[in-house]
């Protein structure tokens, strides 16, 4: 017996390392819709984006992978006589697919000085619906500056100040593409974060298709344009529905509901009426048709006034101009924080940058294959505040200025984003397992040298 | 504290180092090679104990516990670290405990798998390390190809770490029963 404690003990602790070795890393990160959490299986997209302008127009172009085209965001189907919608907003991906497909690009003239050095995380404040601790009141994304304290998300800073901010450039241009609902009528979602997120001046380009008073749709599908008073349920679930057909309730593809048309189980009206939109909110317009899906790509060109004249709701462009840019997606069916998104990017109108926009003349740019590949990727639940606390070994560099491209990847930083989901879970994991693999190398040292010691003088 | 955290870690490394090549020397060498070896390891293992649990100690206080603890680079670093100490703890009190009779039989290979783990552990941290400070090496993506991402934090689920625990407490017993006098 005492010959075989050693070996015994070796593949024992062999045993016990192997185990280590291939269990780590699992039981942990597991959604968890309750505190708002889920994980797409996918932590980075790539994404290809180019740029041009002429003397009056910027185009920007983006292209990404997407496995279907998110082209409805929400629905009313007809369900034993009742309109039911579907589509509502979740942690990750709507298992029915609705929620439509998006890019977005923040955008800056370098009046927030941060944005150029940490992006999109500048606009992550505390209290952010969709996070595992949001407010009870629905928090969109805000600049620090416009709040008095740092992780507080009502501590508002007075109106004269806010004011005051915004003449000074302190907001970020947002340009927002719907894939439901603004792309149909050939434009973007014009909008800013300032002290929240908001559209600009005017109106934008959906409103809700509901009647509450009467609890059916205002507006269906015109028969004599589109063919049909709705969609088929069967029919979208298998995909089978394209942009090449009418499938968005435009001004000219709709007409007022009817409740009497003979309506059956499985009609499908749009929840959304779309609208020409009117001022600053329409300022972007998709360049040369619409975005369109094919192959497994979305390629969306999108084009606005280097000068909108609204200096308070857009960045003003002009040639020879840096600027900084972070651009997102939404696909799978995703809304809220479940995007993807990039690290801060230069862009030079005729100047060399990440994204360097090319001068031309004539209407339409002629795009040649001078693409930038960004990587996009999740970002998890990292906040602004988390950043410049004492959580983060890196705040000392953020508070010296030091941007986030020098010490983080995008790949590293979705890890970093996802563990700090499951914080107090992995740090109790984690002291675990370094327990237990000192009390296995202790074990394992108690046998050797037992074993060692019942052989001297044998 | 980094700066000094950065100077102490090369001591206890190449302290570590140095023994498992007497380890090595020992193992394969009965000669008087080896007898040299084996009569300089204590002194590198003890010496590379007493720096490494200062290294260690004063790793702890490079960052607060929140930012330490926080961060998955931080996590692995800290516990590749405290398990190489554990390691080279291990084959230092083995080494002092048994003297020569460590290089008979089994043992002396399980001393030589004992301290190339232990090299590893030790590369791992360092490289970790130089992570944390900004030196990046490929032995990230050694160690990505092997399975595992070194920006995520290395933990194992419960059963596995109910398994470890349960193995050492096994190994201990059946230590203890190794020694115990046969009975007639």
């Amino acid at each position: 017996m005492k010959r075989m404690v050693l070996p015994i003990a070796s593949v024992l602790f062999v045993g016990g390392l192997l185990t280590s070795w291939v269990s780590h890393g699992t039981g942990i990160v597991v959604d968890d819709p309750e505190r708002n959490i889920s994980i797409p299986d996918t932590h980075t997209v790539p994404l290809q984006v180019q740029a041009a302008y002429n003397n009056t127009t910027m185009f920007m172009r983006y292209r990404w992978p997407a496995e279907r085209p998110g082209i409805f965001h929400d629905v009313l189907v007809y369900e034993d006589g009742e309109w039911v919608r579907h589509g509502r907003g979740m942690p990750g991906s709507n298992p029915e697919g609705f929620h439509e497909d998006r890019v977005a690009m923040m955008l800056d003239d370098g009046s927030v000085p941060e944005f150029s050095r940490y992006g999109g995380y500048i606009t992550i404040g505390a209290g952010l619906a969709g996070l595992t601790d949001e407010a009870p009141e629905e928090v969109t994304k805000y600049l620090p500056a416009t709040r008095n304290s740092l992780g507080q998300w009502d501590d508002m800073a007075p109106e004269d100040v806010q004011a005051r901010l915004r003449a000074a450039g302190y907001f970020l241009d947002l340009w927002h593409w719907r894939g439901g609902r603004s792309n149909a009528l050939g434009y973007a979602d014009d909008q800013n974060v300032g002290d929240h997120r908001a559209g600009d001046g005017g109106r934008g380009t959906y409103s809700t298709n509901w009647d509450g008073d009467l609890s059916q749709p205002r507006v269906m599908f015109n028969p004599e344009v589109a063919g049909y008073r709705a969609l088929n349920w069967d029919d979208i679930m298998a995909g089978n529905i394209s942009q090449d057909q009418v499938y968005a309730l435009t001004p000219q593809a709709s007409v007022p509901f009817d409740p009497d048309a003979n309506w059956q189980n499985g009609d499908v009206i749009p929840r959304r009426m779309l609208r020409l939109p009117e001022g600053s909110r329409g300022d972007i317009t998709t360049a040369d048709g619409v975005g369109t899906w094919a192959d497994g790509y979305w390629d969306v060109t999108l084009s606005r006034a280097l000068d909108t004249g609204a200096p308070e709701d857009d960045k003003i462009l002009e040639d020879l101009g840096m600027y900084d840019v972070a651009i997102a997606i939404h696909r799978n069916a995703t809304g809220g924080r479940w995007h993807y998104v990039s690290l801060p990017q230069t862009l030079g109108l005729g100047r060399e940058a990440d994204i360097e926009a090319v001068r031309f003349t004539g209407r339409q740019p002629q795009w040649g294959d001078n693409w930038t590949d960004v990587t996009l990727f999740y970002p998890g639940q990292v906040t602004w505040p988390f950043l410049n606390s004492r959580a983060h070994a890196g705040a000392e560099y953020i508070d010296e200025g030091v941007p986030v491209a020098f010490r983080h990847t995008p790949e590293q930083l979705s890890n970093y984003g996802i563990e700090v989901e499951f914080m107090s879970e992995i740090k109790r994991q984690w002291l675990l397992t370094m327990l237990a693999g000192v009390v296995l190398i202790a074990g394992f040292g108690v046998a050797l040298n037992r074993a060692v010691s019942s052989t001297k003088g044998a | 504290m980094a700066a000094y955290h950065v100077v102490l870690v090369h001591f206890p490394i190449a302290l570590w180092l140095a023994s498992a090549l007497l380890i090595f020397l020992r193992v394969v060498n009965d000669g008087p090679v080896g007898q040299a070896a084996d009569r300089a390891l204590p002194v590198f293992l003890v010496l590379g104990f007493v720096l490494g649990a200062v290294a260690w100690l004063i790793g702890t206080q490079v960052w607060d516990w929140p930012a330490l603890s926080g961060t998955p680079m931080g996590r692995n670093h800290m516990l590749t670290a405290t398990w190489s100490l554990a390691y080279f703890t291990l084959l230092m009190i083995t080494r002092l405990m048994q003297g020569d009779a460590l290089w008979h039989g089994m043992a002396r290979w399980v001393m030589l798998v004992l301290s190339g783990v232990g090299v590893v552990l030790v590369g791992v941290t360092g490289t970790l390390g130089g992570h944390l400070v900004g030196n990046y090496t490929q032995v990230g993506e050694v160690l990505r190809l092997l399975g595992w991402e070194i920006y995520t934090t290395y933990y194992v689920p419960n059963i596995t770490v109910a398994l470890l625990i349960g193995l050492g407490l096994v190994m201990a017993v059946l230590g203890v029963l190794a020694r115990r006098p046969a009975s007639n």
